[in-house]
């Protein structure tokens, strides 16, 4: 083999392997003549040129009000003189938690963390008897 | 008795509540309606019998919470994921002394456990904890509860039941008879 063929195969094999590229999917949408005036109307009021960056942006709208709601938070816009007001989208409710249970700060020992992350990072104990009636259906 | 648990309703009758414990009894006529709506720092649950509705037999009342994992001493972080723990709070669990040992605080512990589970599921939880009245503990402990160390003497035990022995529990097809 010659000499220059070698060094390139040689130098080939200590490259890193190329990350290969993801693919981009194309996003089509059949909108109502309504909708397609809202969606121009709204990018223009936000300046932007390309329907890539209008659906990257109400993407990341969404995805943060779903993520806020299945953690139960409420959406809520409030007014300058205070009027509030919550959002009630029927598809966000979809995610929402049957239960929601308010936050409050606990008092703890360092021993008594000590004991609780003992336990938390261990195995959990098996359930006794009364553990299996309560959760019976 | 056909008893419901259900949230504490603001009508609800609690005036006359007694399960024989002061701070207990006046949380539930002073505190547990406000905390739940106004302030949002616990939910109550009632315990009531279908033939008087409105009359709280028992209640128990839950939060969340969580700890941050810088509190957690070293050799353990290492254990744990690396987010706070996530955790429910039963906060109080108490029945009223003239329906005491009708299994109203069993029903009442089988709600709170199951909400624990449908909490986790839905938004993750790591385990309940439980402040206990020291003379309480060993009921706790038939459920599962494990005593957490360093509690003050006179103070309440910290108990700790982990989710995943709920979970456990709740997938057991058991055959088990209704009373041990």
């Amino acid at each position: 083999m010659p000499q220059a063929v070698k060094e390139k195969s040689k130098k080939a094999a200590t490259l890193p392997a190329k990350t290969p590229t993801p693919r981009k999917t194309k996003f089509q949408a059949d909108l109502a003549p309504s909708e397609d005036s809202m969606v121009r109307v709204l990018k223009a009021e936000l300046q932007m040129t390309s329907n890539t960056d209008f659906l990257s942006d109400a993407l990341a709208l969404f995805r943060w009000a779903v993520s806020e709601r299945k953690r139960g938070h409420r959406i809520v816009s409030e007014s300058s003189t205070g009027e509030r007001k919550i959002l009630l989208f029927p598809r966000l409710e979809r995610v929402a938690p049957e239960v929601t249970l308010p936050h409050v700060d606990v008092q703890w020992t360092d021993k008594e963390l000590e004991s609780l992350a003992e336990l938390a990072s261990g195995q959990p104990a098996e359930p006794t008897n009364a553990l299996i009636r309560a959760m019976r259906k | 008795m056909a008893v419901t648990i259900r949230r504490l309703e603001e009508f609800d009758e609690v005036e006359n509540f007694d399960c024989g414990d002061e701070p207990l009894n006046n949380y539930l006529k002073r505190h547990a309606w406000t905390n739940q709506e106004k302030v949002s720092i616990g939910v109550t649950y009632a315990a009531v019998d279908e033939s008087a509705p409105r009359t709280v037999l028992g209640y128990f009342t839950l939060a969340t919470s969580s700890v941050p994992r810088d509190r957690f001493p070293q050799k353990y972080v290492r254990g744990l994921p690396p987010y706070d723990l996530p955790l429910i709070l039963l906060a109080r669990l108490a029945v009223d002394k003239r329906f005491s040992g009708r299994g109203l605080g069993h029903a009442m512990i089988a709600e709170a456990l199951k909400i624990t589970l449908r909490v986790a599921d839905e938004v993750g939880c790591r385990c309940i904890i439980t402040d206990a009245y020291s003379d309480k503990a060993g009921w706790y402990a038939r459920y599962g509860f494990l005593p957490l160390e360093g509690a003050s003497a006179t103070g309440p035990q910290k108990m700790f039941l982990d989710v995943r022995t709920i979970r456990r529990a709740s997938s057991i097809d058991s055959f088990l008879p209704e009373r041990a």
